[in-house]
């Protein structure tokens, strides 16, 4: 047993533990005042490089060099030297980072993100490329994610959560040998609900470093000359559910989407009132979808693959909208055509949390082949089969109709004929792909397809 | 520092970690008290009825991610988890064909000029399908013995030599502790150091799994070498060699 001194001590020692490191200074700065002017470039002046940023900053590095070895960032030069250009228009030339070297770059992933790295890498994926509008919401991005580095949110994030595992660790170990007593229920007690409290504050910091980010991220684009309500849209678009994926959690690391566009919108003000030529300019759809078409294809692509088909719906019908009469609507086919017996929209019963909670459980269990199976045998998805397959069709005759159609709209043809029973069509289709693309990386693929519906 | 968390994404890391790691960490107590390693296989019909063989495969990147678990919390390896993933890959490569006769093939390469990106793009794609069905298989390990789990003929796009009966994909997590945490596991317990493996061998021309293993090495998954080798031996036992008839 403790003596009764010292375990009034311990218990006092564990709650001021608590409380010093649930309330972070920068924290406490943030809700007092937030920025009124805009001051670019916020980067965080008194920050120190120690061992354990530079550890991190190894890691980074590391991090890209794997991101690029397995193929997951584009190589796509004209997008990425687009994407470089908004991001350094946003850095101000003479500005030098220590450690942080500026590198802007597409992710080959469906799933709408961007990360920063603390060395100065900002990925952005193709999923978010392609849900968004223009270069300035692309930019909204950029500068969100260029707050993060210049603030050194990573390595401040990191250093937080340190003290508050070991404050964990050690409060286990404390809990782990209280007495049987009344004290030391008191130290049981406080050492079971601290864990919740510091994963809780973790949280809770992470999110003020988000709501930093976005905030010093519309000063940037102003001084830019973006137009910063852009931002908001960003915001909205990412609140578009198409997947039905947008599940509320009790811990949340970003704040919620309804809540950014809340206090940006609070924030912008008077700052959205002064509109440049320059900023009209940068809002222009039009430029925006010729520099991106390649990046929201390939995305189109990427999000069939992932099984995301609503959202290859959803992107595929954008590029048809910008650019009706071309390789589009083969993307548009292929996207329909893999939809299958699912719903072109979720319904609002669909988008309820509980719902969503239990499609999510789904999704980890039944594979893709299985969902259409199970789909099939209802009449709401036969019918949706019936009409996607017939929309497909009709698109992808339409994308042959045009003045020069891509080889692999017969090979959809043939996946679609296939299907649906028409053997002898899907042969013809498919035979007319390899003899038009014979070095095609799907040849062999194909010829096997041709081989085995030939058989008796 | 990302711009938005897909709100799926964390439901399905909170949920990971509440049902599927409160099992494996008891499964880890179990085999800390009793032996080095454990190896659950599952083989698709396929390979029992001698349907198929597998003479030559290709083992793909490996996909390795250790942690240095300290008191104040995880710590990345990319570098050693990179070499360590190199080592697994040769390891099962050695294993296959010293007590299995298999062959292994290099992987397809994605430096030519010509479609390099492509053929590289390739491979990460059948990499992420892989990990879209990894969760599934998982979730019924004991399926893949109904042969229920393919990745299609999409396989074929890899451009493989005709040779190749099968693709070998590998993907592990493990934790080394720091001198502190392990005295801090002794007091109070823990999770101990652990590699925990997800083997998966698909059909190279028709992407069913034929074969499924996870073997689960207890220890510093960075220099446990020998019973690593241990691990994985066991973890290909019920695979018929190569010369079996």
């Amino acid at each position: 047993m403790f003596p009764r001194k010292l375990t009034t001590l311990i218990v006092a020692a564990l709650c001021l533990c608590v409380v010093s490191t649930t309330f972070h200074p920068v924290a406490f700065a943030q809700k007092k005042k937030a920025p009124v002017e805009a001051t670019p470039p916020p980067v965080n002046e008194e920050f120190k490089f120690g061992e354990v940023d530079l550890e991190i900053l190894e890691q980074s590095d590391l991090l890209d060099h794997r991101l690029e070895r397995d193929g997951l960032v584009l190589a796509d030069d004209a997008a990425n030297s687009y994407i470089n250009r908004i991001g350094r228009s946003l850095v101000p030339k003479d500005l030098a980072l220590e450690r942080v070297s500026w590198r802007f770059r597409t992710l080959r992933d469906p799933q709408p993100n961007a990360f920063a790295l603390p060395n100065g890498s900002i990925y952005v994926t193709t999923g978010l490329i392609s849900l968004i509008d223009n270069e300035t919401q692309l930019a909204a991005i950029l500068a969100h994610e260029l707050t993060h580095v210049m603030r050194r949110h990573t390595y401040l994030q990191n250093r937080s959560n340190r003290k508050k595992f070991l404050t964990m660790n050690i409060m286990s170990a404390v809990g782990s040998y209280a007495p049987l007593s009344l004290v030391g229920a008191v130290v049981m007690a406080v050492t079971t609900v601290a864990p919740f409290i510091m994963i809780a504050t973790m949280y809770g910091y992470s999110r003020d470093l988000e709501r930093e980010a976005d905030l010093k991220g519309i000063d940037m684009m102003i001084s830019a000359e973006y137009a910063p309500e852009e931002m908001v849209q960003v915001m909205k678009s990412l609140d578009k559910d198409i997947e039905g994926e947008n599940i509320r959690l009790f811990y949340n690391d970003h704040p919620s989407l309804d809540e950014r566009i809340k206090y940006l919108s609070n924030y912008l003000g008077a700052r959205a009132d002064k509109v440049t030529a320059q900023m009209e300019l940068n809002r222009e759809r039009e430029a925006y979808f010729r520099n991106m078409s390649s990046v929201m294809r390939h995305n189109v692509q990427l999000a069939i693959n992932a099984g995301r088909f609503r959202s290859a719906v959803y992107f595929a019908q954008r590029l048809v909208d910008f650019r009706p009469d071309s390789e589009n609507l083969f993307w548009l086919a292929e996207s329909y055509r893999t939809l299958g017996p699912r719903a072109q929209e979720l319904t609002e019963k669909q988008l309820t949390n509980s719902a969503m909670k239990d499609a999510a459980k789904k999704r980890e269990k039944r594979t893709t082949e299985e969902e259409e199976r199970d789909l099939l045998a209802t009449p709401a998805g036969k019918e949706n089969w019936e009409q996607h397959q017939k929309k497909a069709e009709e698109l992808y005759l339409r994308a042959l109709a045009t003045d020069s159609p891509v080889p692999v709209t017969h090979r959809g043809l043939g996946m679609l004929y296939e299907k649906l029973g028409r053997t002898n069509d899907a042969v013809a289709e498919y035979q007319k792909y390899i003899d038009m693309s014979p070095s095609a990386p799907d040849h062999e693929r194909i010829q096997r397809r041709i081989e085995s519906l030939g058989k008796p | 520092m990302t711009l938005h968390k897909s709100r799926n994404e964390q439901l399905s890391s909170l949920r990971r970690l509440t049902n599927a790691n409160l099992i494996f960490v008891s499964t880890l107590f179990l085999i800390a008290l009793t032996s080095q390693s454990i190896h659950a296989q599952f083989i698709h019909p396929k390979i029992k009825s001698k349907e198929t063989t597998i003479r030559n495969v290709v083992v793909l990147p490996a996909k390795v991610n250790v942690v240095r678990d300290s008191m104040k919390g995880p710590e990345g390896m990319a570098a050693e988890s990179d070499e360590l993933g190199v080592r697994i890959e040769k390891m099962i490569a050695e294993v296959l064909l010293k007590e299995k006769q298999i062959t292994t093939q290099p992987p397809p390469s994605a430096t030519a000029t010509d479609g390099g990106s492509q053929q590289q793009y390739n491979v990460a794609d059948f990499q992420t399908k892989f990990d879209d069905l990894l969760p599934k298989i998982f979730k019924k390990r004991s399926d893949v013995k109904k042969g229920r789990f393919s990745m299609g003929d999409e396989v074929l796009n890899l451009n493989l030599d005709k040779s190749v009966d099968a693709i070998v994909f590998i993907r592990g997590e493990g934790k080394k502790l720091t001198g502190g945490k392990t005295a801090f596991r002794l007091l109070v317990g823990g999770v101990p150091a652990h590699l925990k493996l997800q083997i998966g061998i698909v059909d190279a021309r028709k992407g069913d799994v034929l074969v499924y293993t996870d073997p689960v090495l207890v220890g510093d998954p960075t220099t446990a070498v020998d019973r690593l080798r241990d691990a994985l031996r066991k973890g290909f036992k019920k695979l018929p060699a190569a010369s079996a008839k």
